[in-house]
């Protein structure tokens, strides 16, 4: 069952850290300044960035409320990869670098904190019902893109939840749809690198409670050039460090859509 | 659609069998095996001339959409045959796009100005993505011909950059048929990705399949699975736990046995189709071994 918490009006909530420990100093900062009661992490901590212990003081002083993604599944069970189920060979290379540079990287001790983390969170925002996933509420590594997530699998699978609101990242792209029906279904986005929009910031959520749920995705910018270098320096691939740069994904793009791989560069 | 007992047969009665759970992908067989090319590694040995598995009619294939619709379908595929010899294969797409995002699979032979328009106009106005599929066994013209029959690879050609030049972006869709012509170094993917790019292709979008054993292509002699074969193994990543099938007869486990008595699970509605798919053909072989889909990814 997935653990019960409390009862919050106002939350800021992001996905997809992958290491970017500059851009998760900069959003913590910039929710604080937002009067938020609770700060949550949908997963996946590592991945793509530099210095992959980084993160974890920060999550830990923050106050995060942190669920396990399937990066971090990886990471804290030993598995040969990160889980996404890649096919194509270059989506695979760049992929296995990355997975092996942050299980380098990543202490024990940080794997045994992401191997106890759980899997779904529970909340109420006011008077919704709110559900906390990483892919999806049945899937960890389940892709739930805004052009190929039908409104009748969100109504199937926010019933069999028993939620109003379902809230997931793992994509890297952020969406909300307000359903007929007055629930919502919000992918969060990622903080861990920009969203395959040209610009290099990234983003997260903040949800607000009323009568209807108030949803506002909040640009985040910071320092990106240090990041891609510090990247560079540690021997991380180009490909990684342009896509900090320039906001244009380079790999990892075959699980993407028609309509959100038109929205790319590559 | 009336229901009838169904027939058990062979060996398909002690096969391990995979757990249904719940309905991801609708593929819809919409010409059965209807096809104007007749390529010799055909899974179900589609051609021009009486097809064996007839095409379905609008009125089937609409009411197994609302359906799917109802369980919280996640995507639907359009396969056959060639689809767009079905004269209402638009309408029925678009149809599917009010339910869910969808993928038509096709030789790419059909598709001329006029096709690549109404797709494009139909992928800007539909709530969620149009992808198409455009199969190439080869980038080599003569290689790609003679799996696929003379002019083949010119006209799919012809239609990827059709689709091109209108701002789609389709899935060139290869089998592993001519591999060994390429040696044992060749990178199909790399391979798929340059001649994409040569064409002017900026954003490539490559899926690469396994040649099955059945349908035009010599039958597999591996055994079928057991259980001592699946133990440990995750039979819910197995498409047929959560992809069934609409043919003229009936419903199946996957695309790859559509049509096959075995892999039926119901020749009425779909929802009688959603229980365990038993693995007994050499196919579900390849599926367990190379962790294969049907599914765009």
């Amino acid at each position: 069952m997935p653990e019960q918490l409390g009862e919050y009006r106002r939350i800021a909530v992001f996905g997809g850290v992958y290491n970017n420990w500059l851009a998760l100093e900069a959003t913590l900062a910039d929710a604080r300044r937002r009067d938020v009661e609770a700060v949550f992490c949908l997963g996946d901590m590592g991945g793509f960035g530099p210095h992959p212990d980084r993160v974890f003081p920060l999550l830990r002083q923050g106050g995060v409320l942190a669920l396990q993604g399937n990066y971090d599944e990886s990471l804290a069970s030993g598995r040969a990869d990160c889980g996404c189920g890649y096919t194509d060979p270059r989506d695979n290379h760049y992929a296995a670098i990355s997975y092996r540079y942050t299980f380098g990287g990543t202490s024990a001790e940080n794997k045994t904190w992401l191997g106890a983390l759980p899997r779904h969170r529970r909340l109420k925002l006011g008077p919704h019902r709110v559900l906390m996933c990483h892919g999806s509420p049945r899937v960890i590594n389940e892709f739930l893109w805004e052009s190929a997530t039908p409104n009748g699998l969100l109504r199937r699978l926010m019933d069999r939840a028993e939620a109003d609101v379902m809230l997931c990242t793992h994509t890297g792209i952020k969406w909300h749809r307000a359903l007929p029906d007055a629930r919502h279904a919000v992918n969060v986005g990622v903080i861990g690198r920009p969203e395959n929009d040209g610009r290099p910031n990234v983003w997260y959520t903040v949800l607000t409670a009323g009568p209807d749920l108030t949803v506002e995705f909040v640009p985040v910018a910071y320092d990106h050039e240090a990041l891609a270098c510090e990247m560079e320096r540690e021997g991380l691939p180009a490909e990684f460090a342009e896509t900090i740069r320039t906001g244009w994904w380079t790999t990892c793009l075959e699980n993407l859509p028609a309509r959100e791989r038109a929205g790319g560069k590559y | 659609m009336t229901t009838r007992a169904l027939p058990v047969i062979g060996s398909e009665r002690s096969a391990p069998t995979a757990p249904f759970l719940g309905l991801s992908a609708l593929w819809i067989q919409i010409t059965g095996t209807w096809c104007n090319l007749e390529c010799r590694h055909c899974i179900n040995a589609s051609g021009p001339r009486a097809p064996w598995l007839r095409p379905l009619d609008g009125a089937t294939v609409r009411r197994a959409l609302a359906e799917a619709e109802t369980v919280g379908v996640k995507e639907i595929y359009f396969t056959g045959g060639e689809p767009f010899m079905h004269g209402e294969i638009l309408p029925l797409l678009e149809r599917a796009l009010e339910v869910a995002p969808t993928t038509v699979l096709t030789n790419g032979t059909l598709i001329g100005p006029e096709q690549a328009d109404a797709l494009a106009a139909m992928a800007a106005r539909a709530p969620y993505s149009l992808e198409i599929r455009v199969s190439l066994d080869d980038t080599d013209r003569a290689l790609n011909d003679r799996v696929r029959g003379e002019g083949a690879w010119a006209k799919a050609v012809e239609a990827v950059r059709l689709m091109r030049e209108r701002g789609l972006l389709p899935i060139v869709t290869a089998t592993e048929i001519t591999r060994d012509e390429h040696g044992a170094e060749s990178g199909m993917y790399e391979r798929f990705r340059d001649f994409l790019h040569e064409q002017g292709v900026d954003r490539p979008r490559v899926k690469i399949m396994p040649v099955f054993g059945l349908g035009r292509q010599p039958a597999s002699l591996e055994p079928p699975l057991t259980e001592d074969d699946l133990e440990g193994f995750d039979r819910s990543v197995l498409q047929c736990a959560n992809a069934r099938v609409v043919t003229s007869t009936g419903v199946y486990a996957c695309p790859i046995l559509a049509g096959l008595d075995g892999a039926r699970l119901s020749t009425g509605s779909l929802a009688e189709s959603f229980v365990a798919a038993p693995l007994y053909h050499p196919a579900c072989v390849t599926c367990r071994r190379t962790g294969m889909t049907c599914r765009n990814s």
